[in-house]
Parts: C-alpha cells; sequence; structure tokens
C-alpha cells in the first residue's frame, strides 16, 4: 500500500506550520526550542517523501538523518543557554529578555 | 592535487580544535592558547591562500567534490574567513585575561566554528550547506553566552539562539522544497535541472525564497537584522567581531554560490522578476537602514553593529549586480568581504584596547580625548573607522569602489542603486567621523570615570595585522582584486 506523495508533502507543510506558528505565538523558550524541533522534524518528513521520487539514490533519507543530528546538537546548546539564562534571571519567558535596548 | 591536500585547512583546524580541547587542562596561562588557536588559523589561512593563487590542479574524487566545492572561490573564502579568526583569537588573547574571563573554551569555538563556517562557505551539496551553517552558528550562539553570568550576555545568546535556530529550519524546508523541485541535493545537479527547465517551478518558487532568508538571516539583511544590535552589544567584543566578519563572509559566501551558479539562468536571474530584484530590494532597505539608525546611537558598540548592517547592504549590491555583470560583480564582492574583515577587526580591535580591567569603553564618552592620551590607539581607531567609511587609500575605499563599480557597469537601474549607495556611505561619514571627533577633539567630563587601555601584545599584535592589510589593500588593491577575477572566472566558468 502506498501513500501518495502529495499527502506527505502536505502533512509535512502543516507539521512545518504549527511549529513557526508555536515559535512565533509562544513565548516560553522551551516550547519555542520544541516548536523548532517540529518544524526541523516536518522537514524530515518531506525529506524521505520525496526521496520516495527517486528510488536511485538514498540523498533524502541521509539528509534525515544529519538533520536528527543537527537537531541534537542544537537542542544541546539551546538548552544549555535556556538553562544559564535561567540561573540568572530566574525566568524562562523571552518577554524578560528585554534589557538591551531596541 | 591529492584529496588531503585539497581539504588541508580543515584538517589542519579540526586538529588544532581538538588539541587545544587537551592543552586547556595543562597550560597556566590561558593566553598561550590564543597563540597556538591564531598560528592555526594563520596556517590554514596560508594553506587556503595558496590554493586561490595557484588554482586547483589534477583530478579530485567525486565523493569529495559532489560535497565540496574545491575551487579558487572557495579557498579564497576560506582564507579571508581564517585570517579574521585568526585576529580575533589574538583580540581574544588580550581581552579574556584582563576581564577575568580566561577560558579555553572561546578558543576552540573561535577555530569549530570556522570550519563549519568554511564548510559552508565551500559547500557544493545542500546537506553539507545545513552541516556547515549549524556547525558554525551552534559555535557562535555559545560564543554569544560566554560571559555567562551576565544577563545582558545570555539575553544576546538566547535571542541569536532562537531565532538563528529558526532561521536555519527554515533554510532548511527551503532546501527540502528544493529538492523535490530538482530531484537533487548537489548543486551541480540543481543547476542542471533549473537550467534545462526540468525543475518544478512551484516547488523551486518556495524553496528558493526560503533558503534565502536563512542566508540573508545570517548576513542581517533587514528586515532580518533585529536580532544583530542585541546580540553584537550583549557578546564579549572578540565574539561580536567574529560574528561580524566570518559569518557574514561565510554566508556571502554560499549566497553567491547558490545565486549566480545555480539560479545563474536566465529566468531565475531576470532583473524584473527574479532574485536580482529581491536583493536589490534587500540592499535598499539595509544600506538605508543600517546607516540611518548607527547615526543615533550613543554607544560605539551599538553602533559598529548597525555600521555591519549596513555593510551587508553594500555587499548585497555586489550581489545583485552579478546577475548582469557575472565576474566583475562577484571579484568586486570578494574584495569587499576581504577589506571588510580587516577594517572591521581594526575598529572592535581599537575598542577592545581602550578599555581595560573594570572598565570597558563601550560609548563615546569612553573615548573621549583618547587619541590625545594614548595616541597609539586613536591612531588604529581612526584607520579603523576611515576604511570602514571608505576614506582613500584604505582597504574600505576600493571595496566600496568596485563593489559601486560594478554596479554601474552592470547599467539600468542598477546605476541608482550605486548612487544610492555613495549617498549612504556618504550618511556613514557622519557617525564614523563622530568616533576621530570624539578621539581628538573632545575631553572627559570631570569626574566621569576614564577608561584606561589595556596592555596586551596580543591586542597589539592583532590590530598591527589589521592595520598593515588595510593599508595594503588599499595601496595595491590590483594583487587581490587579480585573484578575486580568478576566482570569480573559475566559479562562473
Amino acid at each position: 500500500m502506498s501513500i501518495e506523495i502529495g499527502l506527505c508533502l502536505a502533512l509535512s507543510t502543516l507539521l512545518f506550520g504549527i511549529g513557526a506558528g508555536g515559535f512565533l505565538l509562544r513565548r516560553n523558550m522551551l516550547i519555542q526550542l520544541m516548536a523548532i524541533e517540529v518544524m526541523l522534524n516536518a522537514t524530515n518528513v518531506a525529506l524521505v517523501s520525496i526521496n520516495r521520487l527517486h528510488p536511485g539514490d538514498h540523498a533524502g533519507q541521509v539528509f534525515a538523518f544529519f538533520v536528527i543530528a543537527i537537531a541534537a546538537a542544537e537542542a544541546a546548546v539551546g538548552l544549555a543557554i535556556v538553562l544559564g539564562f535561567f540561573r540568572v534571571l530566574r525566568t524562562v519567558e523571552t518577554d524578560q529578555a528585554d534589557q538591551l535596548k531596541h | 592535487m591529492s584529496t588531503v591536500m585539497a581539504v588541508s585547512p580543515f584538517l589542519l583546524l579540526v586538529a588544532a580544535g581538538l588539541a587545544i580541547m587537551l592543552l586547556d587542562a595543562f597550560v597556566h596561562e590561558r593566553a598561550e592558547l590564543a597563540f597556538v588557536t591564531a598560528v592555526s588559523l594563520f596556517g590554514a589561512a596560508a594553506l587556503a591562500g595558496a590554493g586561490a593563487i595557484f588554482g586547483v590542479h589534477g583530478p579530485l574524487p567525486s565523493a569529495l567534490t559532489s560535497y565540496l566545492a574545491i575551487d579558487r572561490f572557495s579557498f579564497f573564502f576560506q582564507s579571508v574567513i581564517c585570517l579574521g579568526g585568526a585576529m580575533t583569537a589574538l583580540l581574544a588573547g588580550g581581552y579574556l585575561p584582563e576581564h577575568r574571563l580566561d577560558r579555553g573554551e572561546l578558543y576552540v569555538l573561535i577555530l569549530f566554528s570556522s570550519v563549519g563556517a568554511m564548510v559552508l562557505a565551500s559547500a557544493a551539496n545542500l546537506i553539507t550547506l545545513f552541516i556547515g551553517i549549524e556547525t558554525m552558528a551552534l559555535g557562535v550562539y555559545a560564543m554569544a553566552g560566554f560571559r555567562r553570568t551576565s544577563p545582558r550576555a545570555l539575553e544576546g545568546a538566547i535571542k541569536y539562539f532562537l531565532l538563528g535556530s529558526f532561521a536555519a529550519a527554515v533554510l532548511l524546508f527551503g532546501s527540502a522544497m528544493l529538492y523535490g523541485a530538482t530531484g537533487s541535493l548537489d548543486f551541480a545537479g540543481i543547476t542542471e535541472s533549473i537550467r534545462s527547465g526540468r525543475a518544478d517551478v512551484v516547488m523551486t518558487a518556495i524553496g528558493l525564497p526560503l533558503l534565502l532568508i536563512g542566508l540573508v538571516f545570517e548576513v542581517s539583511a533587514v528586515p532580518f537584522h533585529q536580532w544583530t544590535p542585541d546580540v553584537y552589544e550583549g557578546s564579549v567584543t572578540p565574539a561580536t567581531t567574529y560574528m561580524s566578519i566570518a559569518v557574514k563572509t561565510a554566508a556571502f559566501a554560499i549566497l553567491v554560490r547558490v545565486l549566480a551558479v545555480s539560479f545563474g539562468d536566465s529566468v531565475s536571474a531576470s532583473v524584473s522578476t527574479g532574485w536580482p530584484a529581491v536583493i536589490v530590494a534587500l540592499s535598499i532597505l539595509t544600506m538605508l537602514y543600517g546607516n540611518f539608525t548607527a547615526i543615533v546611537q550613543s554607544n560605539v558598540k551599538r553602533m559598529l553593529a548597525y555600521s555591519s548592517i549596513a555593510h551587508a547592504g553594500y555587499v548585497l549590491v555586489g550581489v545583485a549586480a552579478i546577475s548582469r555583470v557575472g565576474e566583475l560583480a562577484v571579484s568586486a564582492t570578494l574584495y569587499y568581504l576581504l577589506a571588510y574583515t580587516f577594517s572591521n577587526v581594526l575598529a572592535f580591535g581599537s575598542l577592545i584596547w581602550a578599555g581595560s580591567r573594570g572598565k570597558e569603553a563601550v560609548s563615546y564618552d569612553d573615548i573621549a580625548g583618547l587619541g590625545r592620551r594614548h595616541p597609539g590607539v586613536g591612531l588604529a581607531f581612526s584607520v579603523g573607522v576611515l576604511s570602514l567609511l571608505g576614506f582613500p587609500p584604505t582597504a574600505g575605499f576600493f571595496g566600496k569602489y568596485y563593489v559601486f563599480n560594478a554596479a554601474v557597469q552592470a547599467g539600468g537601474g542598477f546605476v541608482y542603486l550605486a548612487v544610492l549607495g555613495v549617498l549612504a556611505s556618504a550618511v556613514g561619514a557622519y557617525y564614523y567621523l563622530k568616533v576621530i571627533v570624539y578621539l581628538y577633539m573632545r575631553e572627559p567630563e570631570e569626574d566621569a570615570p576614564v577608561a584606561v587601555p589595556m596592555r596586551s601584545g596580543y591586542v597589539v599584535a592583532a590590530l598591527l595585522i589589521a592595520a598593515f592589510g588595510v593599508i595594503e589593500f588599499g595601496i595595491f588593491p590590483g594583487h587581490y582584486l587579480e585573484v578575486a577575477l580568478s576566482a570569480a572566472h573559475q566559479l562562473l566558468g
């Protein structure tokens, strides 16, 4: 049973939209970090499904693996920065990050 | 040329980065690490520079070249990134001990970020592009939060991290769309597919703008610049220097490569409906916004942040002109980024030099009268801002000259763009000369705390190298433009 490519891409775009919306609307750094992860994984869905149109190689699937690895590295650095921010300012709300003038 | 030689700058820097992580446990003076870092970066710059001057000979395995472009263009950018990184490491060697931040991580971060920036600048594949941009950016996010007890530094770091990761995710989605449109991830396949018209038009039209958003975020072009002043102000000054030179240089390199090569066909590069129209619009916004906002700043570091936004606008003039006068515009862009790297190190480095423990120089008032009390600092700062302003015979002058000349040669509407660029730089004269006025013609307030310049051989060495570059590229621009021209020729050839 095969699922149509168009549906996979629609799912990917929907997930990406949810991630982007979450990032832009929420003010909690941890939620924003999760939203970015959703965006990256939405892209993985697109990469893997597009790869099915090109059965000769596995470029898209390989890319998805790299994205997973990089997302992990990004989460590590991101959580460290959020933790540092929380230690000093006792909050994880981006609204509180307003000391530097615009 | 063997594979090992082709990637020798990368190997050298990775080896140095690993070695410094170990050495950090054994050395007593962390500043020695700055020396090791700077030497390895200068070494890598020399290797890459040789590649840019003498070119690449002999066949290379396709397993390498389908991921990394090994050509004069990549080598030129690798060299510029390494030179910028090396001077930053020297500045850090003076700055960190002076401000009691003496930890070795910053040097490792500079090395690994430079490797990321070089991968980005040499990427020949969407996979390497993404890996490069993330490797570079993750290092820079950590650098931004280096002063980990300062709320301002952490605020800058979190802003940079969240917006940067968001931009990277957008770039990634754009890459996936381009993959869907063209069926390949390497630029050669994408180029082929776009030129032959086989690429899916709708997916290309979604993918390319998203990819561009990710890249122009890194060069801080308006309207993707909001993070820049805050991050630049909050970070330790050597990290700010690094962000303003290496990150921008690498992002411009890949921007030029993608637009000039993969989307260089007549439809995508059509001046009215293709990417040049978008780049021109970004360029105008960036030049005007950067210059006019820099005027009202009272903080020199923030002023330099807005000045770096304005400079991104000038480079975009060159990028836009690529659609009409390919080689001329590409070489002008290369030369501009080389000149900008040295000028910016000189300006930020002088700001570092002007402060010492307990009192960093940040505002205009902090540098009042400094030129007369400490002629060395005054001279270095003056040469730096004059080059950023584009005053002959400094490197900055020829950078602007070549870029605007390329726009004039491109003809049509680009002439107006060049005129606008010249007018915008004239606005820039106000805030750059304000630095010199404060240095030489103002005295500090009666009981205001006075910034005393630090004593550091590292900072002086970095400034001497930067000043040498600014003067050398300004007096003999022809040599370097020739190297840039041959790089441009090979890129477009």
